[in-house]
């Protein structure tokens, strides 16, 4: 066996600098993280098993299902609809996990088709008291208290991208908290796209494990 | 200073003046003046030439409806912008502006012998006048028409202004700031809905701006139009933009808003974007949009100094600028009186009111009477004098029965004309709403509507203050409680208003020969009565036709001022009723808008997305060129120092085939097929029989579309009894999980399969090279790597370096070949340790360039670049991954079509130069006979050709008509300068035994 150390990397390591960026202000508008080490598993109820795959879900993350636009949170993962009869399971990857289908596999064998996409997806961050303004140029979700609370999924585009964007428990200053997925090779333009739209309002730039979040 | 300008009257900040210049000329305005107010009130009313007869014209309008007054603006730093409408465009300190289309000055423009050969310039005139001789056509007429026509100067440097966009989401948007739409959104905005209101002038109240007599609710107009404003700013939930445009109205209540931010600024803000293009999606939609006043067509009623009688209103009320010390007012409509009245009130000396009608109202009369101005009813304009400004107007009385009495000539310095209002219906017919026909006021009003919207105001046909500001009221109301808000429309109390009656004429009638008249319907264009009516007799009876013929409409003001007015022309001429011929479709945008908003972000780096590999930054660390692969950036080829990339991708290709060579595959799409039925929806799906293929093996599978020609191809391995790994081209990946979805969902509903889109998720790096399996033996557990145990087409998943991985052998290289994929996070680390690793061997990272080489020198197609959508799998040689046994599968019925069968289809064939240096260039075409007379008969083109350093020769591939039969025939692939010949050889050009598969 070859000694190896693990150099793992994400498609944003080049692009995400942590630290200031954008307008010069005393208090960043926007602060944007990237949140790495995660694993993300797309559940797909097959056809006729909507309730029992819901039933599983229930069983195995002690929650109910997101119902439509509603992503949830559960002990240990984030649960996000991401389309009908389906969803998308987040969690804090364990370290030595090669395979987050594995452990799922029991709970939903033959009632829902398991997609690993851990590595297919990159995680962003965006909250501050201007992240709204910023994310009203990029995305045409309205996501007003009204309409978009906390809680509140949409799988929608940004730059003619396909994202899954949430809204997470706001953040300690009351400032909205927003999460997208995006594919992983498209997230380095998307990620220079978010810091263009968010330059004027002066950003702060982090990356993140899941685990600490 | 000003010498129309009257102190202390207007809107204008007459303490706050602005130096700008018009060609050249240094001039002064003030704060709040646009370059037409300013421009008049120096005494400027020559502006501009029109765009085919150079007639000299001046400012027909105050609004976005402008179709004479276009300018070059020049705001410095390379931001020049032609066709701007004066009358929009707002001055400001340092503006400069020029004059359009003429040559060698405004005044004296070469270009105006076309007035004088107007006989030549009639509708259609490009497809009848320069017919003969035919060969002049290209040659001569064409560049010289197109060389002088066009409006204004395009920029010559990329535009270095930014543009912002943003989404916006509201409960009622109001779309107007006049009377109407003030009290639409003050209702809506009280009911505390969410509320927007644009308009597209730079401060709100729209005509309550021009208007001087009318008080509301006991107040002025200005003082209740500066509470009402006051009010909005006040209200949290509501957003007031100003220079902001509606320019669209698309589905499901999406509005498109073009605001412009710092056009009007001396010095804007360093980064400040241009100008925002906001998508707006309101629950309810108010349109008050307003009217604009129709032109009188009559001979000479272009002449500068000719302009709308309530423009004329507003540039004194709103901007303090008299347009004439010496007016007259030629009419058909009461409206033009009140600018008579002002204008006299405001010490000008209106010299007449010529009003078609023979009967006004009594008021009218008796106020003119008493500001001592002649009043001529019943006459008609029959012409006008003055060749860079009106002088003088020729009028003539018409008695009761049709006779024309003497003419008459009045001098003037202005003329102003009114043939009414037309309702602008334009953002309710982009929803497609349909319009009525109204016979009385001769206009089109919306009707019934497609999206939650409602009209209001002038723009639904209710003119007059009172009932804009009823209607307004109870629209916003309205819109509020469908938002789901309570509201109920306040009442305005409204004096000092007059009833405002008027007819709608046609071409004004004449006592001088019609044909010879130069009666403008749209001044833009140079479109005339008589070019209307001469379209009908050539035979155009749609409006859409006719419009097209004698571009009646078209340009960059969209015939807001000549539509209706050529429609009532045609609609006679052809004899049938106005709503009959119909109405030319209004399309978005309502006012010309800029590139820049529309383009928004995306511009520069952001221009669209690139989509990356795990790899991508290691190959730029490591040197490498990219080309760009659909939305991909993929490596192109590894040049060392010194090399080009000739150099470079012979090293790589000779590395490969010697040694070792590794390349990221990671950009070809992935998509796992998994269900009990994966098998038999493979079999449908693909040419090739699937339910025999052993788990653990791979098979090269070939995806038509229904009509038989290849669409996409791919290695697919069985990665368990149900679940297999299929790959596809990397710029068909998302077509072709499209393709399989649609079938599943609508063809085979029945089968139980599930497709995941996989592309992401892998890291994919080939290995090729007789030294691939040596190199990465060592690394590799879980899998026996044996040539019995993992043959050539095989499929295992076992770990590399510890890391899982799902890994086949196969080959686009005509090498012992591997593709490694693996978790995306780790393709990085496993790609620096497997070229590390790879130093023994002298292994060379290679390109696309290379992949391209070496697939060709074994003749492995590339769908899309061998194939272009015509070519069937026999075609394309892949006769032989047809399964002939299966009962089905996407594209066989049309496989069995004759002419799918015919010997002399195109087919894909090798060619080898005779000169073994000449690359043909890829696309050329192939003749059979070189010396036949042009245009040659084609037979084929080149698909595909490199040099080849394993050969030491070039190669390349082509499709030919018969080409398999020709084989060892010569061909010619004639080139600017000399013709090549090639021989037509089979495909594979090196190991045809596949002998290196297992070397």
């Amino acid at each position: 066996m070859v000694d190896f150390v693990w150099n793992v990397r994400s498609p944003l390591q080049q692009a995400v600098m942590p630290g200031r960026a954008g307008a010069i202000v005393p208090f960043a508008g926007v602060k944007l993280a990237e949140i790495r080490d995660f694993d993300l598993v797309q559940i797909f109820a097959r056809r006729g098993q909507r309730e029992a795959t819901a039933k599983a879900v229930k069983k195995h993350y002690g929650v109910d299902a997101p119902a439509p636009r509603q992503a949830v949170s559960a002990k240990g993962a984030t649960l996000i609809w991401s389309g009908p009869d389906q969803l998308m399971a987040l969690s804090a990857r364990k370290p030595g996990t090669f395979r987050p289908v594995d452990a799922l596999r029991e709970s939903f064998e033959g009632i829902a088709s398991l997609s690993d996409q851990s590595d297919g997806r990159c995680l962003i961050r965006m909250s501050g008291l201007q992240a709204r303004a910023m994310l009203a140029k990029l995305t045409s979700v309205d996501l007003h208290d009204s309409v978009f609370p906390v809680g509140t999924a949409a799988t929608t585009s940004i730059d003619h991208t396909a994202v899954n964007l949430w809204r997470s428990e706001n953040s300690e200053d009351g400032s909205p908290v927003f999460n997208v997925l995006v594919f992983s090779s498209f997230a380095d333009s998307i990620w220079h796209t978010i810091v263009d739209a968010a330059a004027e309002y002066g950003i702060e730039i982090e990356t993140r494990s899941a685990a600490s979040v | 200073m000003n010498a129309y300008r009257i102190k202390g009257k207007g809107r204008v900040d007459q303490r706050k003046p602005v130096r700008f210049s018009f060609n050249g000329t240094a001039y002064t305005g003030y704060e709040g003046d646009t370059l037409a107010s300013a421009l008049l009130a120096n005494g400027v009313h020559l502006v501009g030439r029109s765009f085919k007869y150079h007639r000299p014209r001046g400012i027909l309008s105050a609004g976005s409806e402008e179709p004479n007054a276009l300018v070059g603006t020049d705001r410095g730093n390379g931001r020049f912008e032609p066709n701007t409408r004066a009358t929009v465009l707002e001055v400001f300190e340092g503006l400069n502006t020029t004059s359009q289309n003429h040559w060698p000055s405004l005044k004296r423009d070469v270009g105006a012998i076309n007035d004088a050969l107007y006989m030549l310039f009639s509708a259609g005139f490009y497809y009848k006048t320069f017919m003969w001789p035919k060969s002049f056509w290209n040659k001569v007429y064409e560049p010289f028409i197109r060389g002088a026509a066009g409006l204004g100067k395009s920029p010559t440097v990329p535009d270095p202004d930014t543009y912002a966009s943003r989404f916006a989401h509201c409960d009622v948007l109001v779309v107007g700031a006049g009377p109407a739409g003030l009290a639409a959104a003050l209702e809506a905005g009280r009911s505390g809905a969410k509320v927007m209101l644009c308009d597209e002038q730079a401060e709100l109240g729209g005509s309550l701006l021009s208007e001087t007599n009318a008080r509301i609710d006991g107040a002025s107009g200005w003082d209740w139009l500066k509470a009402a404003a006051a009010e909005l700013a006040a209200l949290p939930n509501v957003t007031v933009l100003t220079r902001a445009t509606a320019i669209g109205y698309y589905h499901q209540n999406l509005l498109g808003l073009c605001q412009r931010l710092t056009d009007h600024l001396a010095s804007p803000p360093e980064g400040a974007p241009r100008e925002r293009l906001w998508k707006v999606r309101a629950k309810q939609v108010v349109l008050a949009q307003g009217a604009i006043e129709k032109p009188l067509v009559f001979d000479g009623n272009d002449r500068p100094g000719v302009m709308l009688a309530g423009a004329a209103r507003s540039y004194l009320n709103r901007y303090g600028v008299k347009v004439g010390n010496r007016p007259v007012v030629v009419t058909s409509h009461d409206s033009a009186w009140l600018a008579a009245y002002d204008l006299a009130e405001a010490g000008a000396k209106v010299a007449a009111i010529v009003d078609v009608r023979p009967e006004v109202a009594g008021h009218l009369k008796q106020r003119a009477a008493a500001l001592g101005i002649e009043m001529l009813t019943g006459w008609t304009a029959t012409g006008t004098s003055g060749r860079l400004r009106v002088a003088s107007v020729r009028v003539n009385p018409i008695s009761r029965n049709g006779v024309f009495g003497p003419a008459r000539t009045i001098a003037c310095d202005a003329l102003l004309m009114s043939g009414g209002w037309t309702p602008s219906v334009h953002l309710f017919s982009h929803t497609k709403g349909k319009l009525d026909w109204n016979e009385e006021g001769q206009m089109f009003l919306p009707g019934e509507r497609t999206e939650e919207s409602r009209c209001a105001g002038a723009g639904n046909g209710s003119f007059g203050l009172a009932a804009a500001l009823a209607e307004g009221a109870e629209a916003g109301a309205d819109a509020a409680v469908d938002a789901g808000f309570k509201a109920k429309a306040a009442t305005y109390k409204v004096d000092g208003e007059v009833p405002l009656m008027g007819v709608s004429s046609r071409e004004l009638t004449t006592d001088r020969n019609a044909s010879k008249a130069k009666a403008f319907v749209d001044f833009q264009n140079d479109v005339t009565a008589k070019d209307i009516r001469l379209a009908v007799r050539e035979g155009f009876k749609s409006i859409e036709h006719i419009k097209r013929y004698t571009t009646n409409g078209m340009a960059t003001d969209q015939g807001k001022t000549s539509n209706i007015n050529g429609l009532v022309i045609a609609s006679d001429a052809v004899r049938r009723p106005a709503p009959a011929v119909g109405l030319t479709t209004f399309r978005p945008p309502y006012t010309p808008t800029t590139f820049g908003a529309f383009a928004g972000y995306n511009r520069s780096e952001l221009f669209e997305v690139t989509r990356k590999t795990p790899i991508d930054v290691w190959a730029e660390e490591n040197g490498a060129v990219f080309e760009p692969v659909s939305l991909w950036r993929r490596a192109w080829y590894f040049p060392k120092p010194g090399e080009d990339m000739h150099a470079a991708v012979t090293r790589e290709c000779k590395t490969v085939r010697e040694t070792l060579g590794m390349f990221d595959a990671s950009t070809l799409g992935k998509i796992e097929i998994v269900g009990p039925d994966a098998a038999e929806f493979l079999n449908r799906m693909y040419t090739n029989a699937w339910s025999k293929l052993g788990v653990g093996r791979c098979r090269y599978g070939v995806l038509l579309g229904e009509d038989g020609f290849i669409r996409d191809d791919g290695v697919i391995g069985r990665i368990t009894s149900d679940r297999f790994h299929v790959t596809t081209t990397t710029g068909g990946a998302a077509r072709v999980l499209a393709m399989m979805e649609d079938y599943l969902q609508t063809e085979w509903p029945d089968l139980k399969v599930w497709l995941t889109s996989i592309t992401e998720q892998w890291a994919v790096i080939a290995l090729q090279g007789p030294n691939a399996r040596k190199l990465f033996e060592p690394l590799v557990e879980g899998i026996d790597l044996s040539e019995e145990g993992f043959p050539h087409m095989s499929v295992a998943e076992g770990r590399i370096y510890g890391v899982p991985t799902r890994l086949f052998r196969m080959s686009f290289t005509g090498e012992r070949g591997y593709e490694i994929n693996v978790p995306a996070r780790y393709g990085r680390a496993v790609w620096e340790k497997l070229f590390e690793a790879g130093q023994q061997f002298g292994i060379t990272p290679y390109g696309t360039e290379t992949m391209h080489v070496l697939r060709a020198e074994k003749g492995y197609i590339i769908v899309g670049q061998d194939t272009d959508g015509t070519l069937t799998p026999e075609d394309a040689g892949l006769g032989w991954a047809i399964g002939k046994s299966k009962p089905d599968f996407v594209g066989k019925r049309s496989l069995s079509r004759p002419d799918m069968l015919k010997a002399d289809r195109k087919q894909l064939v090798g060619l080898l130069t005779s000169d073994p240096n000449t690359v043909l260039e890829a696309g050329a075409q192939i003749v059979l006979d070189p010396n036949q007379t042009l245009p040659m008969k084609m037979v084929g083109h080149v698909t595909s050709s490199y040099w080849s350093g394993t050969l030491g020769r070039s190669i390349a591939l082509a499709v030919v008509e018969g080409g398999r039969a020709r084989e060892g025939a010569t061909i010619h692939v004639p080139m600017p300068g000399r013709t090549h010949t090639a021989r037509i050889v089979g495909t594979v050009f090196y190991d045809p035994e596949n002998k290196r598969l297992s070397a």
